[in-house]
């Protein structure tokens, strides 16, 4: 007899004692030493230009990366969950590739393809265009590495989705569209919602590929990680911690909405 | 006409799974379309939904050609057997979607939606949602949607296969009522005998893509035309006897056949027997006081097996064998006794073991429709007669099953797909593609076996005889139809019975196919010794001339003298401009089970230029 509740104290007790300067500790650690010059100093911090634009810019970038790949990324899934073709898996499995390749890797390989000597990058010179290094650059890097997520979180949903789902509402007199717009879509509410966030989250915390593409540019395209890793070299911790406290902060704010509603949905 | 399906047949990937069908369904009929799963019965539900496009083939729905149109411009309520209820839709929303659609106002919306509710039974619940229905509840909703638009057509895919016994009664029960009420066409498919003859005005059977029959439940149930009509819906035996004199012989057992039953002297006719058309009385055979019951006695058997019903007790019957006499169905494997199965009520007592079995009504099964397998071999010079074989799938109604043999076993999937293409561009798009692996002339001789077949059909290839026909010719157990040319029919056929001992089976077999194609007879022996004719043969000329005459046949017998069997039936073919030559095929002409290349078969072969039937013995 194994009793749940019996003896539970130490197990608990050392998890605890482990996590504590794993995972606890450097939680806390961001608010503490952003407001240990207090609320005046920190504010201060994030008065600066830089880091008023650097906030912003990742703001602007992951709300942008969010909604395109919420529109990409649901229009794969349906293609994928609904057309039987050669090649499928293999494109499902390239699709996902994304998330497990490192993002430094991915800032290589776009500075490659679209940089000044790179594949594309040679067409689009002659025109004047140039997205390495400008906030297209970066938005192009977020895009790419966040990609699977939102596919990931609507692709289950629509293989549950019974065939007839749509069928019935053909038959119901539906033409594609009212299909997609009154059937579909509201079906896959729950996955478009969660695969947004995770998606704008990951955005938001972007450095790797970022650090590749932008060139660090200030004021032009330095994203909020960028900046907090910049002011960190330069040995201006307060500075770094203030934004790094932000981001912390807006995190935390989306994970309570992902733990919010997957909570309901489970009910 | 509500709905109208104009030779519609369909395809996935090389299986013919609906095979050109036409129907057609009154206005506001519930018509039944009842089949095995696998049958094709939901692909044509589906067709005519515009779930899934046909082949080939129309479908009109009240008098509006829809081949072409997209489900949501037909004008149709579909139910299905998930239910499909939208699960963020409340049951007030789904119910309305239709309308919404069709962009109705909010009052109609309400009031229509209230009215379809109380249809269905489930007033007030309009702001649930479908996990907050049991299953029942959740295919009264889909009834509801499927109904509030008021389409022309209703189709509904099995929608109680999914519910329990109880439940399902009942919800069969309102759909009629709901069906009579709105007078609504409806087509319902199910595989569930008792549900189609609840529900139907009419049922259409069908099997392996095929709309077999249709009509009235107590006439498919009284009356089927087909085995498996007789065997699908509804208990029985079925025994197969001879016809003779226009009567069915079972043994000592006559029954008369009715004139509508086209049947041919001598051939097997199929008796059903339904359980509660069995009378069984008490009595020990031979035992004193112990008469046999008048009227319709079949024989005399033993009761092996009781099962309690409820009000009925039913009661299986083992007879011995009785000659001439065999069972299809329900099948016995290797036992020449038949096996009854009775009904009685339950409180009567069969009263003993030992019964007499006499009959109080029967019914007479149609022929069934000839088969034929024709051999396509085109690697080998031999490809199918395809103009023969569409010649034949018109005059003699049959069904082909084109057989190819390949020796490699991944290429089976591929040759059937291939084949049936191959069918289709031949203008055979029903034929039924068998495919085997191994030897050619193993594999038609195990298919023979496996499968009843009426005709063997197999082309002569252009140079010779080719590796096939010894081999084939050794393991017959087919009639063989050796075709050369490309002939379409036969108008007139020459059956020979020149040599050896005289088969009864040449002259019925051919006389069975020239009435079928009208073709003229002509009845040969040939006299090789010179003087006139034996007592014998003309007596089985005589014979043979009186069966063909049974057949309303038009036929002549022509004794020809001449210096070898084979020369005079070379010349009176080529004289007489014969298109088919008919040859009983015997044991003399066989040698320790080999085929000899100068066989009798080949010299007339290769001497005539034509087509031959080679009829072995015992069919």
């Amino acid at each position: 007899m194994i009793g749940r509740r019996h003896g539970a104290g130490l197990p608990v007790g050392m998890l605890v004692l482990v996590l504590l300067p794993l995972i606890l500790m450097p939680i806390a650690a961001v608010f503490v030493f952003a407001f240990g010059g207090g609320p005046g100093e920190f504010l201060k911090a994030l008065r600066t230009e830089d880091a008023q634009f650097a906030l912003r810019f990742s703001l602007l970038i992951a709300f942008l990366t969010a909604a395109i790949n919420a529109v990409l990324g649901t229009w794969a899934a349906y293609v994928l969950a609904k057309h039987r073709f050669r090649g499928e898996r293999p494109l499902a499995i390239a699709i996902n590739l994304p998330v497990a390749i490192p993002t430094v890797v991915v800032g290589t390989s776009l500075l490659l393809l679209w940089g000044p000597i790179g594949l594309f990058g040679k067409l689009l010179e002659p025109l004047g265009l140039q997205p390495m290094f400008t906030p297209a650059g970066v938005l192009l890097a977020h895009l790419f590495v966040t990609f699977p997520y939102m596919l990931g979180s609507v692709k289950p949903l629509l293989d549950e989705l019974e065939v007839t789902y749509e069928e019935a509402s053909y038959t119901l007199g539906a033409g594609r569209w009212q299909t997609f717009r009154y059937v579909i879509l509201p079906a896959l509410k729950g996955g478009l919602f969660s695969g947004t966030l995770l998606t704008f989250a990951h955005s938001l915390g972007e450095f790797g590929a970022t650090v590749m593409v932008s060139g660090n540019l200030r004021l032009r395209t330095q994203t909020a990680p960028l900046y907090i890793f910049a002011q960190f070299e330069a040995g201006k911790v307060a500075q770094a911690n203030a934004v790094a406290a932000v981001l912390a902060a807006l995190s935390f704010v989306i994970f309570f909405f992902l733990l919010r509603y997957s909570g309901k949905e489970r009910l | 006409m509500s709905i109208r399906l104009d030779q519609l047949a369909k395809s996935f990937d090389s299986l013919r799974v609906v095979k050109t069908t036409s129907l057609e369904v009154e206005d506001s009929e519930l018509f039944v379309l009842l089949g095995a799963s696998g049958s094709g019965k939901s692909t044509i539900l589906r067709l005519i939904a515009g779930l899934s496009a046909p082949d080939s083939g129309r479908i009109w729905l009240h008098g509006r050609d829809v081949t072409d149109l997209q489900p949501q411009e037909r004008g149709i309520g579909f139910v299905f057997q998930n239910y499909s209820i939208f699960r963020h839709m409340s049951v007030a929303e789904n119910i309305e979607f239709p309308l919404k659609i069709r962009k109705v106002s909010r009052s109609k919306r309400e009031e229509r939606r209230e009215q379809l509710l109380d249809l269905v039974g489930l007033g007030g619940l309009g702001n649930r949602y479908a996990h907050q229905l049991s299953g029942g509840q959740q295919q009264r909703v889909a009834l509801a949607r499927a109904l509030v638009h008021e389409p022309s057509v209703l189709l509904l895919d099995e929608p109680f296969g999914a519910l329990d016994v109880k439940i399902r009664g009942q919800l069969r029960r309102n759909l009629k009522e709901i069906q009579r009420q709105l007078r609504v066409t409806a087509i319902l498919v199910t595989h569930d005998q008792e549900e189609a003859f609840e529900l139907a005005d009419r049922v259409g059977l069908m099997e392996r893509g095929e709309l077999l029959e249709v009509g009235e439940p107590e006439a498919l149930y009284a009356h089927p035309r087909t085995l498996f009509g007789a065997t699908f819906l509804g208990a029985g035996t079925v025994l197969v006897g001879r016809a003779k004199n226009g009567a069915a012989k079972l043994g000592s057992l006559s029954l008369p056949i009715p004139p509508e039953v086209e049947h041919e002297e001598d051939a097997r006719v199929r008796v059903l027997v339904r359980p509660e058309q069995v009378a069984l009385s008490a009595g020990a055979a031979g035992a004193a006081g112990d008469e046999p019951p008048e009227g319709n006695l079949l024989g005399h058997g033993t009761i092996v097996e009781q099962s309690f019903l409820g009000a009925l007790r039913r009661v299986r019957v083992r007879l011995p064998a009785i000659p001439g006499t065999r069972q299809a169905s329900p099948a016995v494997y290797g036992e020449e006794s038949l096996l009854m199965d009775a009904v009685i009520p339950a409180g009567e007592d069969p009263g003993g073991f030992e019964v007499w079995v006499s009959l109080k009504g029967w019914h007479i099964l149609a022929p069934p429709r000839p088969r034929l397998l024709a051999c396509d071999f085109p690697g080998e010079g031999s490809p199918a007669p395809f103009s023969l074989l569409r010649g034949f799938e018109g005059s003699l109604n049959a069904r082909v099953s084109l057989l190819s043999v390949t020796d490699k076993v991944d290429r089976v999937a591929a040759l059937r797909a291939s084949q049936t293409e191959r069918a289709a561009s031949h203008g055979l798009p029903d034929a039924e593609p068998v495919v085997r692996k191994g030897d050619p002339v193993d594999e038609i001789a195990a298919e023979q076996v496996q499968s009843l077949y009426d005709f063997l059909v197999l082309s002569m290839p252009e140079k010779g005889q080719g590796e096939i026909l010894p081999g084939v010719l050794s393991a017959l157990s087919t009639p063989l139809l050796a075709v050369q040319g490309e002939p379409d029919s036969f108008s007139r056929i020459l059956i020979c019975t020149a040599v050896g001992e005289p088969g009864k089976a040449d002259v019925r077999v051919g006389g069975w196919l020239a009435r079928r194609l009208g073709a003229e007879v002509t009845l040969l022996h040939v006299l090789v010794d010179g003087g006139g004719p034996a007592p014998w043969v003309k007596a089985h000329l005589d014979a043979g001339l009186a069966t063909l005459r049974g057949l309303e046949v038009t036929s002549r017998t022509v004794l020809r003298p001449a210096r070898a069997a084979v020369q005079g039936i070379l010349d009176e073919a080529k004289e007489g401009g014969h298109d088919l030559i008919v040859l009983g095929r015997h044991a003399a002409s066989r040698s320790g089970g080999r085929v000899r290349r100068h066989d009798f078969s080949f010299e007339i072969l290769a001497g005539s230029g034509k087509s031959v039937l080679i009829v072995p013995p015992g069919q």
